[in-house]
Order: structure tokens, then sequence, then C-alpha cells
């Protein structure tokens, strides 16, 4: 799969022109985890987002200083928005479970071509808010 | 290009569930394969309305295999 029809099947990016998807592949960068490798680790300061590409990641988050796993996710998932969001400390540890390959977004590449063209800026942050919605839909579901 | 992002859980287990997009629309019966893992599809349903090109759907599994 090349890196365009990648980001088509990626809810951040829903809704982009060819044209647009070409501007944010270009400031995409492949990187390859083995498995048990970490991604980014909780309360770390983060500058990068992943779109998992390949394999499988796990989300865990401190409880009493006991990590507890929250969420696997899989291909087309994204990880690292909440500190683009905020530019808070990473909120949970994220590991690979498998060899897993990801596109890496640098913050602030990612901030400045939502700025430079503010409809991909709007559809992508739209698209984030969805995204972190359903994540937290699916939190309060497997709680239950 | 329709994708299903599909929110899984699992019953009766220590997994702690997932997101992962499909293909396709996932159906009771099915089996996916979570890593190392085995699920058959107990229950499945549309959690918020669809979106652009995506579906929204939960699913409720059981392990059938975990390998490690």
């Amino acid at each position: 799969m090349d890196i365009n029809q990648l980001l088509q099947s990626v809810e951040l990016f829903d809704g982009l022109s060819g044209k647009d998807l070409d501007e944010v592949a270009a400031i995409c960068k492949q990187r390859k985890y083995n498995a048990g490798e970490i991604l980014a680790k909780e309360g770390e300061v983060g500058s990068e987002l992943f779109v998992v590409s390949e394999g499988l990641v796990e989300v865990t988050v401190e409880e009493f200083t006991v990590p507890r796993v929250v969420v696997n996710l899989g291909a087309g998932q994204i990880v690292g928005e909440m500190s683009l969001v905020d530019r808070g400390p990473r909120s949970a540890t994220v590991r690979a479970i498998h060899d897993t390959v990801v596109q890496v977004i640098q913050h602030d590449e990612f901030k400045d071509l939502c700025e430079r063209n503010t409809g991909i800026g709007y559809l992508v942050m739209s698209n984030m808010a969805a995204d972190l919605s359903f994540k937290l839909r699916h939190r309060n579901l497997s709680e239950e | 290009m329709a994708i299903w992002k599909v929110s899984y859980v699992v019953k009766s287990s220590e997994l702690p569930g997932g997101i992962i997009n499909l293909d396709h629309t996932p159906e009771p019966g099915e089996i996916l394969q979570i890593g190392d893992t085995h699920l058959e599809i107990l229950e499945a349903f549309e959690l918020i309305p669809a979106r652009g090109d995506f579906h929204y759907i939960h699913a409720t599994c059981k392990v059938i295999e975990q390998t490690e």
C-alpha cells in the first residue's frame, strides 16, 4: 500500500482531496518498531503524531504506579494526537505489540500545514475531534 | 472506499479490546485475528452514524484462540 492509499484509510484525513493528501504525505516519515519497542512514554514531552501503517500497538496508562493496557490500536489508527492538541506531556505509553510500521508527523510541521492550508486544517481538526470522541466511546463501552 | 472503523471489546477476558479498520461490515460469527489472538464476534452494531467514507461499529467478541 502506498502512502496516499494509507492516508485515505485514516479517518484523520477523511475528506481531503488527492492534492491535500500529497501535502500530508510530504511531511510523513516512515519508521519501523520491533515488537516490544516503545513509541511514546507517558509523562514525556511529545512532538510527534503516529499513524499506524502496519502492525498493532498497545496503549498503557499508569494507575497508582501499576500499568494498565487500555486499548490496542491497529492499522489506520492514530496515536499521539493529544499532545499535538494541548502541548501537554504524553498521556499514555505506546508500545509495539508486533513489528509495526508507522508514519511519523512532527507536530510543528503538521500545525504549519494546517495554518498554510486552512481547508486541510479545518477538516483534520474536525476529524481529530471525531477520533478522540470515538476513542472515548470505546473506553466507556470497554469499562461497562 | 468505505471503511468500517471497529471498536471491539472482549468479554470475560483481561484483553483490553481495541480499535481497528476493516474493509467490510463485521458480522456476528465472524473471526477476527488481532495480533496473535483470534476473536469471534458475538454482536456488532452501528455506534454512531456513518460520516464520509467511514462507518462506526462496536463489536463484542470472545476469545477462541490465543497463541501467546
